[in-house]
């Protein structure tokens, strides 16, 4: 019963990205092949504004990059300042903590990337169940609005959950007692720092991911909702066999631009939330606050840029790899 | 007609019963702090040094809020906030999607090149001196609101969240549109921009609320305090003595737990208001009525 | 529909175009105006500063010619906003700096405009009799003096404000030795409850114990306060130098943790940790939170500092949340005010006069002329009858919440007064402390060592220093397993290299001496 409501699905699927539909195109770039590129040249314009815009703000700065090579100088400013060749470079490197620190960095990306991802479908698939117009509209507010609460006021939250005013135990330690479970002094353990962390990020950013996700899903044609529904589908087979699949373009941008930057540590949060508190460090030190940590006494603009640059060539080629990837196995969704 | 066959099924599918409970789940988990922060923006100094939250607003106090209203030019903030949202928000949309639109056709020879262009300020950065220098000694942005929305005018993760939404479009439409002889612009503006109204309410809100939180670009480049936007106003207003001890420790008595919580609430609540507004368009179905119309 | 693109078009691209024009523009036009200073400040703008601002530039004007801009820059972004400012070449005239903010980095690169040749000229003689020559010496970095120092007193010491009405309540009514303070702790903890006996936050770190010449909870230093500790950098690795070192010209540095009384005072500082003295999450506590407990009658002691605006921060605060609450402030050495502690004498705020700045003159006369009485009380008081009326010669009683940032610009001993709000414990410190011949003048006291050759070292060691020592200071972790963490990451981090560059440059400051 459900190869049918499958089979539409797919067939959808398949029709509605462009680029998986050569064969009506093909003829017709063979056709006016004169019009066609005069007309790709025209709607180019479109993106001239943008264009601009990245060349001057963007790319422009990017001359900046240099001061990684070079001995920083305030006086002499970044173009007036001696080379150094890769001495900048040296020292993360040297330190003893890099390993660990990196390994941190990935481990935290991976989990938050992946725990907002699902969150983030599940939350859209969920809400696009329900059906109470009021409710649905409350509920999408509500889920979305932790992402405008700021990390030093969810730094406060967490602490008056887990630690207590002056360090008296908290909510949770409380509830613990309640359960007559042993209290964990939760500022000084590392161990369930990760988890932690993530939760945060889930909080924070699950209705926005949802929302995104809404998005795409509202723009799924009706048809396929009906083949599925005239074929006896429940509601959680449509959910799995035609919203979630219709998905997967997004998840993969959204994969994919989040790869680049699994070696930038999320350091808005993790500062806000962590602090200088040294005991966590162990499962909670990434790049970023490792470099603040180091640097923001001497200043250095120079070594600040050097591991800048290094996070962006690893993040470049993670990425060129994932877009090879991408291009290999489902070439419909690749971004670049 | 169609909707009604999203509503057809009977009410009580375990799914959609799941997904009652799951979204009631998460709903209360991401409200529960907000009411958290609400009460005890009203919620007397005393009461929370004692246990750093308070579930009702007792002992009733308007201290935070009378400190906030006391500094100079909040009116004014939000202004400038509102300028900074409205046109930060308009300029970022056109940009954006003229150039998604572009990246998502697939042109040869442009739109990959396009693409890799788009993306690279994600992950190379120039530093802050350079953006310094280019917005305050070539641009001469200094105490401007454009120099707060300029540097944030195009983000590359929404460029491609929407590229990804017009990749989506049933190309059957565009196609007969270039048919009927439809050039590539027309089709952009009339079929492409109305089709995709959900993206464009979600990426336009995104930078709605990107501009409305912005301060640091504001710390960097206005000086002026008549012209701060609102989280710059409301950062200021929390003096930061403590950004070392070395410092002597005057400076006005403010009620520093209340006072963070109810600065949360101001800033908060004019988006929370607004998203209703940006809601509606990717709530229902409005794909639906464009395309068969 | 086509008129609409055409606009859309137009805006997008004519904004583009308008800033790459823009791009190509000179950038000659930002030098500055002569007769008005730009002066960055830290902080915010005062409530009703417009009003002073203006009486200020009016009579500034007719005095001198010329008028200020002042600026002021938020906390959070204070040293990385004048860093960038620096490094821009832009043409401000003065701004707040410090060894805890840029100012070696600044000096060394020569962005700061060297003083002591302006001041010895003998043009500004108001200024010059605020400054005592004391000040002037000690705040000479390798013989040159780079900013106008902003002190309001002779000497700085770290030390306690306590609730007096609870060591009343508890029975310990006068406090004068550290014994007796940890007593009054005890007791606090044990007679009333829902108050922490002693109130620590998360930027206090090495101040708890490393001494300077005191360790807040480090009992051996109120018996011994004579040694000085030195870093590379703000908050990284701490080394004490020979106590005879200005007799053997050798300065000997050790690491911090072989200064005797150390290990004990990290031990005591975990007792205080584990029994519930110190706050447990001082770790993660912000200082605006921590005041504010303190304020709010939840502490029963607080860090004050000899500046003598301890009891009228507090003051209003505990009034309004505690009736009948009492401040003292206390200074456990064991010699009383006759222990003659050590001191460098350097200040911990400067006025530095931007080299490129427009004119380092007119920057000198402002500080001049801010060193007149009726003109400092202005700026740093706000308009009399207004904001603040006179008790006395020294002493004023506010009116308003005008807060001007005094030591980022016109803090001047001999002219600074005092609240009428100040106890009278807290008034007795702040009198002895503005005395120079209270204290010991260390022997290494004008040395400012140059992070250069070891900067890498020492920033890994600064990153090190945060994870293995804070925890230790604050007594959160045990002290034997800790400090072995501690000593193999700075090891780790190249303690030789760091402690023999110390030496050297020591070595040397000690010769030329």
């Amino acid at each position: 019963m459900t190869e049918i409501g499958t089979a539409a699905a797919e067939r959808s699927v398949s029709s509605t990205p462009p680029a998986a539909a050569p064969a009506p195109a093909k003829p017709e770039r063979t056709r006016r092949p004169a019009g066609r590129v005069q007309s790709s040249l025209g709607v180019s314009l479109l993106a001239v504004p943008a264009l601009l815009y990245l060349i001057v703000f963007h790319y422009l700065p990017m001359a900046g990059l240099v001061v990684a090579f070079k001995e920083f100088d305030i006086s002499q400013g970044i173009f007036g300042s001696p080379w150094s060749g890769l001495d900048n470079f040296r020292y993360f490197f040297s330190s003893g903590d890099a390993g660990r620190i990196l390994l941190n960095t990935i481990f935290l990306n991976v989990l938050f990337l992946a725990a907002t991802l699902a969150a983030g479908v599940t939350l859209a698939l969920m809400l696009n169940e329900i059906r109470g117009r009021f409710f649905k509209r409350i509920a999408q507010s509500a889920v979305f609005f932790p992402y405008f609460v700021s990390p030093i006021v969810i730094s406060i939250i967490l602490q008056v959950l887990l630690a207590g005013v002056g360090g008296s135990g908290g909510l949770v330690n409380d509830a613990l007692l309640g359960l007559g479970l042993p209290q964990v002094s939760w500022y000084t353990e590392p161990g369930p720092w990760p988890w932690i962390l993530t939760f945060v990020k889930v909080w924070q950013l699950g209705g926005y991911m949802s929302v995104i996700f809404l998005a795409a899903i509202t723009s799924i044609p009706e048809e396929v909702y009906e083949a599925g529904a005239i074929d006896g589908a429940s509601r959680a087979q449509l959910a799995w066999r035609v919203t979630l699949p219709m998905l997967r373009p997004t998840a993969a941008i959204l994969l994919v631009l989040g790869v680049g930057r699994i070696f930038y540590g999320d350091f808005g949060t993790i500062y806000a939330i962590v602090g200088d508190n040294g005991t966590l460090f162990p499962s909670t030190d990434v790049i970023d606050t490792y470099v603040f940590r180091s640097l923001r006494q001497l200043g250095d603009f120079g070594t600040t840029a050097a591991v800048g640059l290094f996070q962006s060539v690893v993040g470049f080629v993670l990425v060129t790899i994932a877009v090879l990837i991408q291009r290999r196995y489902s070439k419909e969704n690749s971004i670049l | 007609m169609s909707t009604d066959i999203r509503r057809r099924r009977a009410p009580l599918e375990p799914f959609t019963v799941v997904s009652i409970i799951g979204v009631s789940l998460f709903m209360l988990i991401s409200i529960a702090p907000l009411w958290l922060i609400l009460s005890g923006s009203f919620t007397a100094e005393s009461k929370l040094s004692e246990t750093g939250y308070s579930l009702f607003p007792h002992p009733f106090s308007l201290d935070a809020y009378r400190t906030i209203l006391a500094g100079p030019t909040v009116v004014d903030a939000y202004i400038a906030s509102g300028f900074i949202t409205i046109v930060g928000t308009a300029l970022a949309l056109a940009c954006t999607s003229g150039l998604a639109w572009v990246i998502a056709r697939r042109l040869p020879m442009i739109s990959r090149p396009l693409a890799v262009l788009t993306y690279l300020p994600m992950l190379f950065t120039g530093g802050l001196v350079p953006l310094y220098l280019l917005v305050t000694q070539y641009l001469h942005l200094a105490n401007s609101w454009f120099a707060v929305i300029l540097p944030l005018l195009v983000a590359p993760f929404l460029v491609f969240i929407q590229v990804g939404a017009f990749r989506q479009l049933p190309e059957s439409v565009l196609e007969s549109a270039r048919i009927d002889g439809a050039s590539e612009l027309r089709i952009f503006w009339r079929i492409g921009l109305p089709l995709s109204k959900p993206i464009l309410a979600v990426v336009g809100l995104f930078y709605a609320v990107n501009f409305w939180n912005e301060w640091f670009t504001a710390l960097l480049f206005i000086s002026d305090i008549d012209k701060f936007p609102l989280p710059l106003l409301l950062q200021n207003l929390i003096a930061n003595v403590s950004a070392s001890t070395m410092l002597p420790t005057s400076g006005q008595a403010v009620p520093v737990y209340q006072l963070r919580l109810a600065l949360t609430v101001v800033t908060i609540g004019p988006i929370l208001l607004a998203y209703p507004f940006a809601q509606r368009y990717f709530v229902k179905g409005i794909t639906l009525g464009a395309t068969k119309g | 529909m086509p008129i609409s693109r055409r606009n859309l078009l137009a805006a997008g691209g004519g904004l583009s175009v308008a800033a790459f024009l823009a791009a190509c523009g000179d950038s000659s036009d930002s030098a500055a105006k002569a007769d008005k200073l730009t002066v960055l400040l830290p902080g915010n703008t005062p409530t009703g500063f417009a009003d002073v601002l203006a009486k200020v530039n009016t009579k500034l004007k007719a005095d001198r010619g010329f008028t200020i801009d002042p600026q002021f820059i938020a906390w959070t972004n204070y040293g990385n906003q004048t860093l960038l400012k620096f490094t821009a070449g832009e043409k401000f005239d003065t701004a707040l700096q410090a060894r805890w903010l840029n100012m070696i980095q600044l000096v060394a690169s020569k962005s700061v405009a060297p003083v002591n040749d302006l001041l010895a000229g003998g043009k500004y003689p108001n200024l010059s009799k605020t400054l005592d020559s004391r000040l002037i010496e000690n705040n000479k970095w390798s013989g040159t003096l780079y900013g106008i120092p902003q002190v309001n007193s002779a000497a700085r010491l770290q030390h306690f404000v306590i609730r007096q009405d609870l060591a009343d309540k508890v029975g310990v009514s006068t406090i004068a030795d550290y014994a007796t303070l940890e007593k009054f702790w005890y007791d606090v903890k044990q007679k009333v409850p829902g108050v922490t006996p002693m109130g620590l936050n998360s930027n206090m770190t090495n101040l708890i114990v490393v001494p300077n010449p005191i360790g807040l909870l480090n009992p051996w230093t109120w018996e011994n306060p004579h040694t000085i500790t030195q870093s590379f950098s703000g908050n990284s690795m701490y080394f004490a130098f020979a106590a005879d070192a200005a007799t053997t010209k050798a300065s000997r540095p050790i690491p911090f943790w072989d200064i005797p009384g150390m290990v004990d005072a990290l031990r005591t500082v975990r007792k205080y940790y584990l029994d519930g003295i110190i706050n447990k999450d001082a770790l993660n506590v912000d200082a605006d939170t921590q005041k504010s407990l303190f304020g709010n009658g939840k502490q029963a002691t607080a860090w004050a500092m000899t500046d003598g605006t301890s009891s009228s921060f507090y003051g209003p605060l505990l009034q309004k949340s505690t009736p009948g609450a009492a401040l003292a402030n206390v200074i456990p050495l064991t010699g009383g005010k006759a222990s003659k502690p050590s001191q460098t004498f350097q200040a911990e705020n400067f006025v530095v006069l931007n080299a490129k700045g427009a004119s380092n003159d007119k920057a000198m006369q402002l500080e001049d002329w801010l060193s007149i009485r009726e003109n400092h009380d202005l700026l740093s008081y706000g308009i009399e009858g207004r904001d603040w009326n006179p008790v006395g010669d020294d002493t004023l009683e506010q009116l308003t919440d005008y807060n001007f940032p005094g030591f980022a610009l016109s803090w001047r001993a001999s002219l600074e007064r005092k609240s009428k709000l100040i106890s009278e414990t807290e008034a007795d410190w702040f009198a002895w402390a503005g005395d120079y011949d209270n204290f010991t003048t260390d022997t290494f006291a004008g040395f400012i060592p140059d992070v250069t050759p070891v900067k890498r070292e020492d920033a890994q060691m600064a990153a090190a220093f945060t994870q293995y020592a804070n925890p230790l200071f604050f007594g959160a972790v045990d002290v034997d397993k800790g400090l072995d963490k501690l000593k193999a990451a700075i090891d780790n981090a190249g303690l030789a290299k760091v402690q023999a560059e110390l030496e050297k440059q020591a070595d040397a400051y000690l010769k030329a001496k």
